[in-house]
C-alpha cells in the first residue's frame, strides 16, 4: 500500500498541494485526473520521492519514505516521468538496461528481462535501434519498457510494488494506448499496485479502479470511475458544462476505446 | 610428439573459436549491446598506448633506439648506451611521456565526467572555464605565495600548484554548477555562455595578477604556462601524479551513476542514485584531474571533447567503458600530438596546445553543426 497522509508541496514559495491524502492498494490501478495545473505530477513527484512535502508524510508498505535511501526506494516502485531528452547516442537496448542496474544477477538473465519488456510495449526488434532516431511515442515505450526492467515482477519478497506513471499514454496511438493500459491492468492482476497521471477520461474510466479528481491543489473527487466521473464534477473540476455517458447526434462519428475487440 | 599434438589441436580449434567470439560481438552490436565492442576496442586502445608510449621514448633528435634501450636494460650491453642518451631517455623523455599519458588521460576523463554531469557532449572544463580557473589558482599561489599562502607552501611543498590549482577548478565548477542547473535541470546554453563569462573572469584576475607580479615570479609564471609537456620532469610528475591518479581511480565508481544522470537527475534518483553524492565525487574529481593537469603542463584544449565524443561514435555513451577507454585514447594522443609538436619544426618547439587546437576546434564546429538537434541547444 502506499498512502499519502495529508502532503502539502511547497515550490518556489508557492504552495501547490494543500494537504493531499489518499491510499493507493496494490492489485488497483489508481488515475489521478485533473485539468492542468491541479498538482497531479506534482503529487506523483511527492509520492515517487522526488520531492520532499513541507507538510504531511508518505509511507510505501508501511515504511516512511524519508527512512528511505534512494537505491531501497528503486527495488519497491518504478517510475515513468513524462518525456525525457538524451543527448548521448544510447541505443534502445542500452536504455532498456539501465532500468536493470539495481539487479543483481546473471547476464543472460538481465538480457531475458529486457527483451521481455520490449517485447510488453511491442518494441520487439528496435533493441538496436538508437534512441534518439524513435519518434515521441516509442520514445515513451522504450522508457516504459526501461521501468518494467526495474520492477520486473509485481511482487518480490512478500511485498507488493508499485508503478508510478506520469501520462503514460500521452503520445501513444489508439493501439498503444490499449497495450499500455492492458499491461498497467495484467500489473495489478499480478499483485502490484498502479499510479497513474492520466488526461483521457475514458480510458481512466475504462482501466481505473480508483480515480483521484484534482483542482488546485487539492483533490475534490476520490472513488471508483463511475461516482467520480458525473455531470457535476465536469462542471466544478474541469469548468466545463457537459454531459457523461451521452452519445453525440448520429451523423458525428466517436470512437471509445470500450469497444476493442482485441 | 606432444608439441605438434598441441599445435594440431590449436589449428582444430581456432577456426571455430575466433568466429565464435566476433560473430558474438556482431551479434550483439546489432541488437544494441555494444559491450563486447567496447571491450575489443579497449584492448586495442592498450596495445596502442604501450606502443605510442615506446615509440614516443625512441623518437628525436638524438640516437637512442628501442633496441639498445632493451639491450640496455636487460643488462646484454652496458655500452649500448652513452650517458648522455640514457640521461636523454630517463630525464628527459621518459618523464615526458608519463607526463603525456597522465595529463591526457585526465584531460579525457575530466571531458567524459563533466559531459555526463551536465548531460552534454560540449561539456570541457578547457571550454566552461574550469581550467581557467584552475590557472587563476595556480597564478595566485605563484604570485601572493609567499605572502599570504606562506604556511601552505610550508605544509605542502611541491604540492602546493596543483593544490592551488585543484582549488581553482573546484571553485570554478561548483559556481558553474550552481548558475546552470535549476532544479534538477541544465540548462546547456547558461553553462556555456556562464562558461564563458567565469573563464574571462578568471583570466582577467590572471591578468592583474601577472601585471604585479615581480620579475622572479615573472619568469616562474612564463615556465609554468607555457602550455606544453616541455617543461616535464620527474618533480612536476611527483606533484600532479597522486592528485590526478586519486581522481581517476574514483571515477569509475561513478560510472553506473553517469549512465543513469544521462536520463536526467530525477530519472537517476528513480533508479536508486543518491544523485547529490554522485554530483559532489563527480565535482571533486574533475576539479582534481583538471586542476593537476593545468597545474603541470598549463592550459591544453579540446582533449576533454574531441577523444570522448570520437569513442561515443564508436562505443556508445556507456560510462563503464567509455571512461578508460577515453583515459587510454587521451594519454595515447597527446604522447603523439606532443611527438609532433617536437619534430615537425626540430630542433625548435611547438607549444602542443597549438596542435590540439589545430585539430580539436574544427572538430568542434562539426560537432555543433552535425548534432545541433540532438544536444539540446
Amino acid at each position: 500500500m502506499i498512502r499519502a497522509f495529508d502532503i502539502s508541496v511547497r515550490l518556489a514559495g508557492r504552495q501547490v498541494l494543500h494537504g493531499i491524502s489518499f491510499d493507493a492498494a496494490p492489485g488497483a490501478m489508481t488515475a489521478i485526473v485533473g485539468p492542468n495545473g491541479s498538482g497531479k505530477t506534482t503529487t506523483l513527484k511527492a509520492i515517487s520521492g522526488e520531492l520532499t512535502p513541507s507538510a504531511g508524510k508518505v509511507t510505501i508498505n508501511g515504511r516512511d519514505l524519508a527512512g528511505l535511501k534512494p537505491w531501497e526506494l528503486a527495488l519497491q516502485r518504478g517510475v515513468l516521468p513524462q518525456s525525457m531528452v538524451i543527448s548521448f547516442p544510447f541505443t534502445v537496448r542500452e536504455i532498456v538496461r539501465l532500468g536493470l542496474m539495481a539487479n543483481s544477477g546473471e547476464a543472460s538473465a538481465h538480457d531475458r528481462i529486457a527483451d521481455e519488456a520490449l517485447e510488453a510495449v511491442d518494441l520487439a526488434g528496435f533493441s538496436g535501434r538508437f534512441y534518439q532516431e524513435l519518434s515521441g511515442g516509442e520514445q515513451q515505450r522504450v522508457q516504459l519498457a526501461r521501468v518494467l526492467c526495474q520492477i520486473s515482477a509485481p511482487v518480490a519478497g512478500g511485498e507488493p510494488r508499485y508503478l508510478l506513471l506520469d501520462e503514460p499514454v500521452s503520445s501513444l496511438d489508439i493501439r498503444h494506448q490499449l497495450t499500455i493500459m492492458r499491461l498497467a491492468r495484467q500489473f495489478c492482476a499480478e499483485g502490484g499496485g498502479v499510479i497513474a497521471v492520466m488526461h483521457d477520461l475514458n480510458l481512466t474510466s475504462m482501466f481505473a479502479d480508483q480515480i483521484i479528481m484534482m483542482k488546485a491543489g487539492r483533490i475534490r473527487a476520490r472513488g471508483a470511475p463511475k461516482d467520480v466521473l458525473t455531470d457535476e464534477t465536469m462542471e466544478a473540476v474541469f469548468g466545463c458544462r457537459m454531459r457523461v455517458s451521452v452519445a453525440p447526434a448520429h451523423d458525428i462519428p466517436f470512437v471509445l476505446p470500450q469497444s476493442a475487440a482485441i | 610428439m606432444s608439441p605438434s599434438k598441441a599445435m594440431g589441436n590449436g589449428v582444430m580449434e581456432s577456426p571455430m573459436r575466433k568466429p565464435a567470439f566476433a560473430a558474438r560481438v556482431v551479434r550483439d552490436w546489432r541488437s544494441g549491446d555494444r559491450a563486447g565492442l567496447a571491450r575489443c576496442l579497449i584492448v586495442v586502445l592498450t596495445l596502442l598506448a604501450v606502443a605510442t608510449f615506446m615509440t614516443s621514448i625512441t623518437t628525436g633528435a638524438a640516437d637512442a633506439s628501442l633496441a639498445n634501450i632493451l639491450r640496455w636494460l636487460t643488462g646484454e650491453a652496458d655500452q649500448a648506451m652513452s650517458a648522455r642518451d640514457r640521461i636523454i631517455i630517463l630525464d628527459i623523455r621518459l618523464p615526458r611521456a608519463v607526463l603525456g599519458m597522465l595529463v591526457g588521460a585526465s584531460l579525457a576523463v575530466s571531458g567524459v565526467v563533466m559531459q555526463g554531469l551536465f548531460r552534454n557532449p560540449l561539456a570541457d572544463p578547457g571550454l566552461v572555464g574550469v581550467s581557467s580557473g584552475a590557472s587563476l589558482g595556480a597564478v595566485l599561489l605563484i604570485v601572493l605565495g609567499d605572502v599570504a599562502f606562506g604556511p601552505l607552501f610550508a605544509v605542502l611543498g611541491f604540492y602546493a600548484l596543483p593544490f592551488g590549482a585543484f582549488l581553482g577548478g573546484l571553485a570554478t565548477t561548483l559556481l558553474l554548477y550552481r548558475i546552470a542547473t535549476r532544479g534538477g535541470q541544465t540548462s546547456v546554453a547558461t553553462m556555456l555562455l556562464a562558461g564563458i563569462a567565469l573563464g574571462a573572469l578568471a583570466g582577467a584576475v590572471t591578468g592583474v595578477l601577472v601585471f604585479i607580479a615581480d620579475d622572479k615570479q615573472l619568469r616562474d609564471l612564463t615556465f609554468w604556462g607555457l602550455g606544453s609537456l616541455a617543461g616535464a620532469n620527474w618533480t612536476k610528475i611527483a606533484a600532479a601524479g597522486p592528485i590526478i591518479l586519486v581522481s581517476l581511480a574514483v571515477v569509475p565508481f561513478l560510472a553506473r551513476g553517469l549512465n543513469a544522470i544521462t536520463l536526467g537527475e530525477a530519472a537517476a534518483y528513480h533508479m536508486g542514485i543518491p544523485v547529490q553524492r554522485l554530483k559532489n565525487i563527480a565535482v571533486f574529481s574533475v576539479a582534481g584531474a583538471t586542476g593537476a593537469s593545468v597545474a603541470v603542463s598549463g592550459g591544453i584544449g579540446f582533449v576533454g571533447i574531441v577523444v570522448p565524443h570520437l569513442l561515443r561514435l564508436v562505443i556508445g555513451p556507456d560510462h563503464r567503458y567509455l571512461l578508460p577507454a577515453s583515459a587510454l585514447l587521451g594519454g595515447t594522443l597527446l604522447i603523439f600530438a606532443d611527438m609532433l609538436a617536437r619534430t615537425i619544426v626540430s630542433p625548435a618547439e611547438l607549444p602542443i596546445g597549438i596542435i590540439t587546437a589545430f585539430v580539436g576546434a574544427p572538430f568542434f564546429l562539426w560537432v555543433l553543426l552535425r548534432g545541433r538537434s540532438n544536444i539540446g541547444l
